[in-house]
């Protein structure tokens, strides 16, 4: 359902618990953030937590806790979210917190520069101050993408997060923060009808923004490898992330894609982590993923990579690991995956969905991962009944499909590698 | 499956098209009904839990070892968690290969793992193959085949993780509090050096997995679609026949008696922010006054709407994500502050832990903000019946911890029941701040001085070495 002011409503009722999650998400994420002002839809995603025109700095905060419930925002490369779990009781609290923060965003330059600072702590304990901080999702894009929307620090450079103003915080409100640019989400112990009245009463006057505009994030075809280093300042051992150009989203490339991904990337029977690691033991570590480790299949809109990421033994280089990685992706190139194989990884895919729509953000935030699904195919499908047809096309790839998507997408010339290179001497090697 | 609705409704309440400038009262609330559990222990000694949750087809559970890398200290720091992941690798029915396999092609996610009290091996996947995996879970709990080669690809794997954690400032801090704060006990152990993993041997984890492994020792809890009498009739056939006792319970020594606050500052070359981690003992699970400090530590610093949050946050920008915690053992508990600043905060985020520490001791909650918090604390243990994994979690803690079996259905009410004088106590007794010792992990050149008001100080390097 739409409201007239064009926000969308989506309702999924489960009454079992008396729990209710409500999300709101925006359809803008730190990818089309404005040019020049790297990290500023992540800290924009902080001040919606600063105050609106009834509920002052930390009344949203306040109100949610002593509701007896929890609250948190993300951001996202195409969304950016706010979510809260709570007592079903407190359904219409929420909403009207919610509301008040989409009508009249009410923050001052003291909100700025204090959520300022607490966003360089933030990027200080995920980044610069931890082995491995950023790697890869903030190394890759920049080797990656020549585009500025993909290939730019999404967490933002400290000197462009001093340069953000409150006139600026209120422009990109107003741009992208509009009813029409998003979706208000209710799942758990809600009864539709009441819902959707609730969400009408609560949103239906708050008046719909223009159009917002959007950057354009579309990438020239690459024709040949990229490659970078970064240097590790922590870590001890010498790492490498691989990125290839995956499909577009809702294809039957994408469905063959994703089901090649789990052949390789899925845990420790995936094809990497059993050659690299079990067997030739070349590496420590293997994980990888479409859109990792940032997201999934499911929750980007524009360009994304297939992403694998290794640590490895010191005593190997950088070429030998990419070396047994390639002969891995060679393997599937020449011979597929077998009917066998492909059945087992269907299996698996099938129960995987289950449990991300299950949980997929621990055991007190219910339904998280229904409600991302729910939201990603609103906003970018205006389609949310896929969530309950899309695991069909997936279930239909041929494993001749498979060693299709590999030979088409799995390239040397369509792929970014990464080499996060330790800049202390491995106390091993020095014993 | 998701059911999904997003039509419109055919007839809508009737409600005034206006916005309130006030926030809406809260509803009648609905009553919490925590799901029937089946509990029942097996001639073998097994204790069984059963919960249906018919979400969606999947089921997911637990076994659980009442033993853990305490039990085993004494032999080797961190002896049961390399035991825990050679486990998977091999049975005398199935090799390595075989078991990943096998796991996907049910659909299933495993891991095994170890901590202080327990070993476990957890796992998850889809209802129609129940009898499969669990069969699987049976062979690694009961037939584990220690294959010498896996155990030497997991030491080396270890050994580099090993490495890596002591370049990681939260490890760093939390690895020298619980050095501080248990001394000679077990609990201050909480990961090996290099050359412990070099020398761990392949029998000593065969010794250690036979010792602990045994239906005597072992808690079995599965939730998920299934029907409780069908799945336990499973349960009896496939784990029926497995026999150990419980082993004997070792005596421990007890943590020092800490007098007088202390720092401990943990230099880490090139470090640009400061982990701070404050600490004192605080109480196990079973202790009566468990309820009454989960409340105070709320109020302190356990919710985002809680006062350290709101200083050193909000107020200050000093960080990004200061809690505090109560953290219970089975033996032992202790209470805990953290927060990672920036450099120059050091001495003033500590001075605002300490101020709102002496603060929850030295005066009543005021009645508004104590329920707040009461509300807070019931409405979050709720949310917790609502997932598997959540609804998995509360069970464990009530029986792992031998906790009374009205214990979750009667939390709510005795949150609601709690007074400020008792929290007032509670925070008295155990927010020591005169006794609590300080952990900084830092630059020292950057962090030193700042450290240093705050006590007599101590300087390690990442490796634990004392530093001059």
């Amino acid at each position: 359902m739409a409201l007239d002011n064009g926000l969308r409503v989506v309702i999924s009722p489960e009454r079992s618990a008396p729990v209710v999650t409500v999300g709101v998400y925006y359809n803008i994420g730190f990818r089309l953030e404005p040019r020049g002002k790297s990290g500023f839809a992540h800290l924009f995603e902080h001040m919606m937590f600063q105050g609106s025109a009834n509920a002052p700095k930390m009344a949203h905060i306040k109100l949610i806790n002593s509701s007896g419930g929890v609250l948190n925002g993300s951001t996202h490369y195409d969304v950016t979210n706010y979510y809260q779990a709570v007592p079903s009781n407190a359904l219409e609290r929420v909403l009207w917190l919610e509301a008040d923060r989409m009508r009249a965003l009410k923050v001052d330059d003291e909100n700025l520069r204090n959520q300022r600072d607490v966003v360089k702590e933030e990027v200080r304990v995920n980044v610069l101050n931890q082995p491995y901080g950023g790697f890869p999702w903030l190394d890759l894009p920049p080797v990656a993408y020549r585009n500025w929307p993909n290939a730019h620090n999404f967490y933002g450079d400290f000197a462009d997060l001093d340069a953000a103003t409150l006139a600026d915080v209120q422009a990109f409100f107003r741009m992208y923060y509009a009813p029409n640019n998003a979706v208000l989400l209710i799942l758990g112990d809600v009864e539709p009808a009441q819902g959707f009245a609730l969400a009408k009463r609560y949103f239906a006057d708050i008046p719909a923004g223009a159009a917002p505009r959007f950057a354009d994030s579309s990438e020239q075809e690459q024709t040949e490898e990229r490659r970078g280093t970064v240097e590790e300042k922590f870590g001890t051992l010498p790492a490498v992330a691989i990125g290839f150009h995956a499909p577009r989203r809702r294809t039957a490339d994408w469905h063959a894609m994703a089901l090649l991904d789990q052949a390789l990337h899925g845990g420790r029977v995936g094809r990497i982590y059993r050659e690299l690691v079990l067997e030739k033991q070349i590496a420590v570590d293997a994980e990888g993923g479409i859109h990792y480790p940032m997201g999934d299949i499911f929750d980007y809109n524009g360009p994304t990579q297939m992403v694998t990421r290794l640590m490895h033994k010191p005593e190997y280089t950088a070429g030998q690991t990419i070396a047994a990685f390639d002969a891995v992706i060679a393997q599937v190139q020449e011979k597929g995956t077998g009917a066998e194989e492909l059945e087992q990884v269907k299996v698996k895919f099938r129960s995987d969905y289950f449990s991300a729509l299950e949980g997929g953000h621990g055991g007190y935030m219910p339904k998280y991962g229904l409600m991302h699904l729910l939201a990603c195919f609103t906003l970018f499908d205006n389609e949310p009944q896929l969530v309950n047809t899309i695991l069909e096309g997936f279930l239909e790839v041929k494993p001749e499909d498979l060693r299709g998507a590999a030979q088409k997408y799995l390239l040397p010339a369509r792929r970014a590698i990464v080499v996060r290179q330790p800049v202390r001497r491995n106390r091993q090697e020095a014993a | 499956m998701a059911t999904l609705s997003s039509k419109s409704p055919q007839s809508p309440p009737a409600g005034p098209a206006s916005f309130s400038n006030a926030a809406p009262p809260l509803d009648q609330e609905r009553p919490v009904v925590w799901p029937a559990r089946t509990r029942t222990k097996l001639g073998n000694g097994l204790e069984v839990v059963l919960v249906e949750h018919h979400a969606i087809p999947k089921f997911t559970g637990e076994l659980f070892f009442r033993s853990g890398n305490a039990a085993v200290a004494e032999r080797a720091t961190g002896l049961a968690t390399i035991t825990a992941a050679v486990t998977r690798t091999g049975t005398a029915r199935r090799a390595s290969r075989q078991i990943e396999e096998d796991l996907r092609r049910m659909g299933a996610d495993l891991s095994t793992s170890a901590g202080a009290d327990t070993s476990a091996i957890a796992f998850a996947g889809l209802a129609e193959f129940a009898d499969g995996l669990l069969g699987l879970v049976s062979e690694l709990a009961r037939e584990a085949s220690f294959p010498e080669a896996e155990f030497e690809r997991e030491r080396r794997q270890l050994l580099e993780e090993v490495r890596i954690e002591r370049t990681t400032p939260g490890f760093l801090a939390g690895e020298r509090l619980r050095k501080v704060l248990f001394g000679a006990h077990p609990y201050a152990q909480v990961s090996p050096t290099e050359a412990q993993v070099a020398a761990y041997r392949l029998e000593e984890l065969a010794e250690t997995y036979r010792a602990a492994y045994r239906p005597g020792n072992a808690l079995l809890i599965l939730l998920g679609d299934f029907r409780a009498a069908e799945m336990l009739a499973r349960i009896e056939s496939i784990f029926g026949n497995w026999r150990g006792e419980k082993p004997e319970a070792r005596s421990t020594v007890a943590p020092p008696a800490l007098h007088g606050r202390r720092v401990y500052l943990v230099d880490l070359p090139g470090a640009v922010q400061a982990q701070i981690l404050v600490g004192c003992h605080s109480i196990t699970r079973k202790h009566p006054d468990w309820i009454r400090l989960g409340l105070a530590n709320a109020i302190y610093g356990g919710a985002f709407n809680s006062r350290l949050v709101m200083n050193i946050r909000e107020a200050k920008g000093y960080t990004y994500s200061p809690r505090s915690s109560v953290s219970a053992l089975r033996e032992h508990g202790y209470f805990s502050i953290h927060g990672a600043v920036r450099n120059d905060v050091v001495a003033a985020t500590l001075a605002e832990m300490f101020y709102e520490l002496d603060r929850m001791r030295a005066l009543p909650v005021p009645e508004d903000e104590l329920a707040d918090a009461r509300n807070y604390l019931s409405g979050v243990f709720s949310l917790g019946l609502a997932t598997q994994d959540g609804l998995l979690g509360q069970l464990a803690t009530v029986y792992l911890n031998e906790l009374p079996e009205d214990y979750l259905e009667k939390y709510r009410e005795r949150v609601r029941a709690l007074t400020a004088d008792e929290v007032l106590a509670a925070a008295r007794t155990y927010f020591d701040s005169a006794n609590a010792q300080v952990v900084v992990v830092g630059e020292r050149k950057a962090v030193e001085s700042q450290a240093a008001l705050w006590g007599e100080m101590e300087v390690f390097d990442a490796q634990g070495n004392r530093a001059s």
